[in-house]
């Protein structure tokens, strides 16, 4: 960038090989629309962090560490009506502050790291979602920060991102109501319109409308709905929701499985 | 009683293991923390590594583009280096622009490249004044518990040599590049530098591979880099205590005893990615 001087220079401008590349591309095959790849998830595997969580779907990888809770930045907000069960005022509850980046060699073409508008509108939805879950009236004048990082991008990374998200927080000890467990949708274009559960990269490349649901699976509520792309008809869009719960439900095990073991790593070790 | 004792007064308590020439953690005064690196586990870069130093965990990935040769070498290519250090790593770092750490261990990293002409950057070209390959190399450190820099030097080392470019010929017709994303090869990995880190306690000690507590006690740090001719190619001493030259001579010969280290996991390493 020209005018960064924090960073080492490189070219003014530079082109991915692909863009020379001869041959076609290729195309996704064809494969049942309620498949989920299967998913490896890891909490509590980096030690600085208060909480961590790792999550692999596929080809996409994120990372995502939690710390805090940390004094509030900003300034002192008023007081009110008490919340039930000993929870702060409204106006005094904590913050939780989240942050989405993508590595710089996580897609096919390199992304210089200020990241932009999408990542700001990808965080936001982290926090939109993960509010409903956390309990923030219990830290009152504190703020949590969780930090997301996609290594790779193999599709549903907003998806993939909220899971691990979620169980670092739950891996950090924060008070939670329920986890939230993410699914990525998509629709393929005009001939085959149905919608596709945990898109691949390719898949999302070709569609024509992406949809990201939230669910809480206990209390079985929808935290956080995220879609863009072609209008169509209402039911397709109920028919992708129901199909995106179902994904979440069907994830939910294998999240437990991996808090239960990260809790008994950390009772092993903690003796010492 | 020793966990209260080590929050009141830190350095005392270090003082004590110290004098028995050990550390908290169970290691020598020379010992390095178990080193593990992996290769290749990032599909969209187009090399990749993840080294472990102890609890330090660091990722590189190299992503390559065309770029115009810079006008003052117009037959080099580019490598870009950029060391990430952000609120995941540790809660010492805020997220926005690089602060002052990252920006020392980009320049670090910048420096040995150099230095060391790890690569040769006229491999890069691929027609002189037009057209070169530009390697950018995003280090990320995943978990930051002391040692950044002996870390990433590693980890750019086995990247680099994880990099595969694909094959380029220059249309003379139209004057453009074809590139054949099939016929991918190697790089010319001229040298293999290694980065030895010494922390110095009260001017006097001097203990190898510091974790971030032993970084925030030292009065002083150095690191060393050596090849494998046992050349130094650059050495970082960023103020701190000074140290005598005897003392300096020392720190050479462990880090040229740590290049051996090094030198045998990295083969161990490849030689076992060998049948794809």
């Amino acid at each position: 960038m020209p005018g960064d001087h924090r960073r080492i220079r490189g070219p003014e401008e530079s082109q991915p090989p692909q863009l020379y590349a001869t041959g076609e591309g290729e195309a996704p095959a064809p494969r049942d629309p309620a498949r989920l790849r299967p998913v490896y998830a890891r909490a509590g595997l980096l030690s600085q962090a208060k909480g961590s969580a790792y999550l692999e779907a596929g080809g996409t990888k994120v990372l995502c560490a939690v710390s805090g809770p940390r004094p509030a930045e900003g300034g002192e907000r008023g007081g009110g009506p008490a919340g039930a069960g000993g929870e702060a005022p409204a106006a005094l509850r904590g913050r939780l502050l989240c942050d989405f980046r993508r590595a710089p060699f996580s897609g096919r073409r390199r992304r210089a790291p200020p990241g932009g508008g999408e990542e700001r509108e990808l965080a936001l939805a982290l926090q939109e979602a993960l509010e409903p879950a956390v309990r923030l009236g219990r830290y009152p004048r504190a703020q949590l920060e969780v930090s997301a990082l996609l290594l790779e991008d193999g599709g549903s990374a907003l998806a993939a991102a909220l899971t691990a998200a979620a169980l670092a927080l739950a891996d950090a000890g924060v008070e939670m109501y329920d986890l939230v467990v993410g699914c990525g949708l998509s629709r393929a274009l005009a001939p085959a319109p149905t919608w596709l559960l945990d898109p691949t990269l390719l898949e999302e490349e070709r569609a024509a409308a992406g949809l990201t649901v939230a669910l809480m699976p206990v209390l079985n509520q929808v935290a956080g709905l995220l879609g863009s792309g072609e209008g169509g008809p209402t039911e397709s869009w109920a028919e992708a929701v129901r199909l995106g719960l179902e994904g979440c439900q069907r994830l939910y095990p294998v999240l437990q499985q991996c808090l239960v073991r990260a809790a008994r790593r950390r009772g092993a070790a903690a003796p010492l | 009683m020793a966990a209260g004792f080590k929050t009141v007064e830190p350095l005392e308590y270090y003082r004590r293991f110290l004098k028995e020439n050990c550390r908290p953690d169970g290691r020598e005064l020379g010992e390095f923390r178990t080193t593990t690196v992996n290769v290749g586990s990032i599909g969209t870069a187009d090399g990749s590594s993840l080294v472990k130093l102890g609890n330090t965990t660091v990722i590189c990935g190299i992503k390559a583009e065309f770029g115009a040769p810079p006008t003052d070498a117009p037959d080099k290519g580019y490598v870009v280096p950029n060391v990430d250090l952000s609120p995941l790593c540790s809660w010492r770092f805020r997220s926005g622009p690089p602060g002052e750490e990252a920006q020392v261990a980009s320049q670090f990293i910048a420096d040995v490249i150099e230095n060391s002409q790890i690569i040769n950057k006229e491999d890069l070209c691929i027609s002189s004044g037009k057209l070169a390959w530009v390697l950018y190399c995003d280090l990320i450190c995943l978990n930051h518990d002391g040692n950044i820099l002996d870390a990433c030097t590693f980890a750019l080392l086995a990247a680099l040599k994880n990099v595969q470019l694909p094959e380029v010929t220059i249309n003379e017709e139209t004057a453009l590049a074809e590139v054949n994303l099939k016929k991918k090869s190697y790089l010319n990995i001229r040298t293999h530098p290694v980065a030895t880190s010494f922390a110095v306690f009260d001017d006097t000690l001097l203990i190898v591979d510091p974790t971030e507590e032993e970084e925030h006690l030292a009065t002083g740090t150095l690191t060393v880099v050596m090849d494998e001719e046992g050349r130094l190619c650059c050495l970082h001493k960023p103020g701190g205590s000074g140290l005598t030259g005897s003392k300096l001579q020392d720190c050479m010969s462990r880090a040229v005893t740590r290049h051996r280290e090094v030198k045998q996991l990295m083969d161990e390493v490849f030689k076992s990615m060998k049948p794809k």
